[in-house]
């Protein structure tokens, strides 16, 4: 079954005179419990795909399908409530509200969503002794490594129970062990949980950890291989 | 959690609220120490001359005012004073009956004005032992009289003396008499010294012919209460034979000088308000810029902007909140210390102020009026202020917010 559909994504920027294309006639689906990599060079358009696919900003053109619904036909301010009930993000840095400790800020966004306290506080916890952070559960994000701050992440985007997991360029920041770690815990969450990820990165140690790897340039997709 | 999550952003530059906070607390304290002053001066300058004299207002029978003769006396029933005095805001009553007459004493005459008054009554309204420079004051039924200390001097009447009076009764009655000087006033004023003579009302009333008539009927509010409230409920209460009047409408001179110098006060504040306007201003503009790229996330992940506004709003309001609490907190002490034992004015100005009939003393208003309003008006300008992250959080675009 698949998560998403996405059919001819056309999007264009201008920069100056000239006319890029960031996706050029984009069409791939996603489905159930897929890891995959969204790999190419810079400015190939990962980001704009990662974008559109999240909801987070419209294509020119084409269609992106999730649970039945064309998300590029919703308003901005039922986008917002589409992407809090079925999408889970984990950016490239500084994910975390800096004042909430990583508890609260694994809760906030069950908050939001209307959970009770008591099932927003097992899922909490829960949660973030499967990224392994059990200890610092009570801790701010500025007494956290980048690497743990990340993993703080994928538990808060996990915790919605979304649909699916995107991830732009997640490791861009750490160090390997740390990249790794949060690698391991992902993979991990994929196979226990059935959790769909897909993540945008060009660090070679992470597209080999990828169950399929899709390659885009110049906002095309040139290969689509599963390893 | 739109609470907490605002309450946490304050402390995040713990130097710059604290700044932001000392400033509103240093402008609401000023402005309350300012208004306290500046409101407990007039009111003190008002009861000196309104309160101890003329009364906030007064009742008299239709057209005494532009013809202050005493065929324009009325006569009093007991309902009508029950009705004054049922008022909310009023305090107390008294009576007096005045008129013009000649007064004489060997080879000496002077015009002067006789008022017989209610003595325990008017004790309500002022100190008369304040007053007293030599001998006693009237008692209810007493046929002497008291005199201002000019009146003394120019006829160098002691303790004892008589002194005879001349004029018109009511109807045109021939009104004469000679009374006892039991006691010699100081009414701080030089004017009402050279010209004012007291006695027991039963004694006027039948020196004047005029057995159970007044002209006056002085009414007190209560502190801080508006004596144009009493004003507009007596006029609707009372028939139309009467004319009812606050001390405004009697002297507005001196509403008009209070008017001007508070003008000038009120400038101050505003500047004062403005500067604070901009303060916090800054500190709004800087806490939603610099938050930019956090907002970007959490609408990314599906935090309802109209949340992410509240929380702003919650933000602001705190933040100036606290300012104006310890401000008010910070003042209240002061003004009550001086509420209670009033300012003092240098020697020199407290002789110049006395003789023109002010005491030279500066008691604070401790009225809670004064630091709801500063306060109320520090909220308002911090609510006015939020406009600005809450059109930042409407037009904002994640994507763009989280690019760096
Ligand atoms: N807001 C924008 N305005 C103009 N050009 C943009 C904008 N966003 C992306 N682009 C351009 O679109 C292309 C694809 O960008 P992006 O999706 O960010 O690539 P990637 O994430 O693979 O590095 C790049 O050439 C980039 O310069
Ligand atoms: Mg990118």
């Amino acid at each position: 079954m698949n998560v998403i559909e996405t059919t001819k994504l056309f999007k264009t920027y201008s920069q100056g005179d000239i006319q890029v294309n960031a996706l050029n006639d984009v069409s791939i689906n996603f489905e159930q419990g897929e890891f995959t990599a969204i790999v190419g060079p810079s400015g190939s358009g990962k980001t704009t795909f990662l974008n559109a696919i999240g909801g987070l900003d419209t294509p020119d053109s084409g269609k992106v399908i999730i649970n039945n619904t064309d998300i590029t036909q919703l308003k901005s301010n039922q986008l917002i409530d589409f992407r809090l009930r079925n999408i889970g993000f984990v950016f490239q840095a500084y994910n975390l509200i800096p004042v909430l400790t990583a508890k609260e800020n694994v809760e906030f966004i069950m908050l939001m969503q209307g959970e009770t306290a008591k099932s927003r506080k097992s899922r909490t916890e829960e949660l973030l002794n499967a990224v392994g952070l059990k200890e610092q559960i009570n801790r701010k994000p500025g007494q956290l490594s980048g690497g743990q701050q990340q993993r703080v992440a994928v538990a808060r985007a996990l915790a919605s129970k979304p649909q699916f997991v995107l991830a732009d360029e997640p490791t861009a920041n750490l160090d390997s062990t740390s990249t790794s770690n949060l690698l391991d815990i992902m993979f991990r969450l994929n196979q226990e949980e059935k959790m769909t990820f897909i993540f945008s990165t060009h660090d070679q140690r992470v597209i080999d950890r990828a169950k399929r790897i899709i390659t885009l340039e110049d906002g095309k997709v040139i290969s689509d291989v599963i390893q | 959690m739109l609470i907490k999550l605002a309450w946490r952003n304050i402390w995040r530059n713990k130097k710059r609220s604290f700044i932001t906070i000392t400033a509103i607390l240093i402008a609401v304290f000023l402005a309350i120490i300012m208004r306290s002053l500046q409101l407990g001066m007039y009111d003190n300058m008002i009861q000196n001359v309104v309160g101890s004299y003329s009364g906030h207002v007064q009742v008299h029978s239709k057209g005494y005012w532009e013809e202050q003769t005493i065929d324009n006396a009325f006569e009093f029933n007991d309902s009508l004073i029950q009705k004054i005095e049922n008022n909310i805001n009023v305090s107390n009553t008294t009576k007096r009956i005045q008129s013009g007459c000649l007064s004489s004493n060997s080879d000496l005459s002077k015009f002067v004005f006789v008022t017989g008054i209610e003595p325990q009554k008017e004790q309500l309204m002022t100190d008369w032992n304040k007053r007293l420079i030599d001998g006693e004051l009237l008692k209810p039924n007493s046929q002497a009289i008291n005199i201002g200390k000019g009146i003394a001097k120019y006829y160098d009447l002691h303790i004892g003396d008589t002194l005879i009076f001349i004029g018109q009764g009511y109807h045109g009655m021939q009104a004469v008499g000679a009374f006892q000087v039991s006691g010699i006033l100081d009414m701080k004023n030089p004017a009402l010294n050279n010209i004012s003579v007291f006695m027991s009302l039963s004694s006027a009333q039948e020196f004047l012919s005029a057995e159970g008539l007044m002209t006056h009927l002085v009414i007190n509010k209560k502190e801080y209460s508006d004596e144009k409230e009493i004003v507009a409920s007596l006029q609707k209460e009372l028939n139309k034979n009467y004319e009812i009047m606050s001390w405004q409408e009697m002297m507005p001179e001196i509403e008009q000088v209070i008017q001007a110098d508070s003008a000038g006060g009120l400038i101050m504040i505003f500047i004062l308000y403005m500067i604070i306007t901009f303060g916090i201003f800054g500190t709004v503009l800087m806490m939603t810029q610099e938050r930019k790229y956090e907002f970007g996330v959490v609408v990314s992940i599906g935090m309802k902007k109209v949340k992410l506004m509240i929380s702003m709003v919650y933000e602001t309001i705190f933040l100036t909140s606290i300012g104006i609490f310890l401000g008010i907190l910070l003042s209240r002490p002061i003004v009550l210390h001086y509420y209670n034992n009033p300012l003092e004015f240098p020697a020199e100005e407290a002789e110049m102020m006395e003789s023109q009939g002010f005491e030279a003393v500066i008691p604070f208003m401790s009225s809670y009026d004064i630091p709801i309003t500063h306060g109320l008006i520090i909220f308002f300008i911090s609510l006015i202020i939020c406009i600005y992250p809450i059109i930042t959080i409407y037009k904002l675009n994640p994507i763009k917010a989280m690019k760096r």
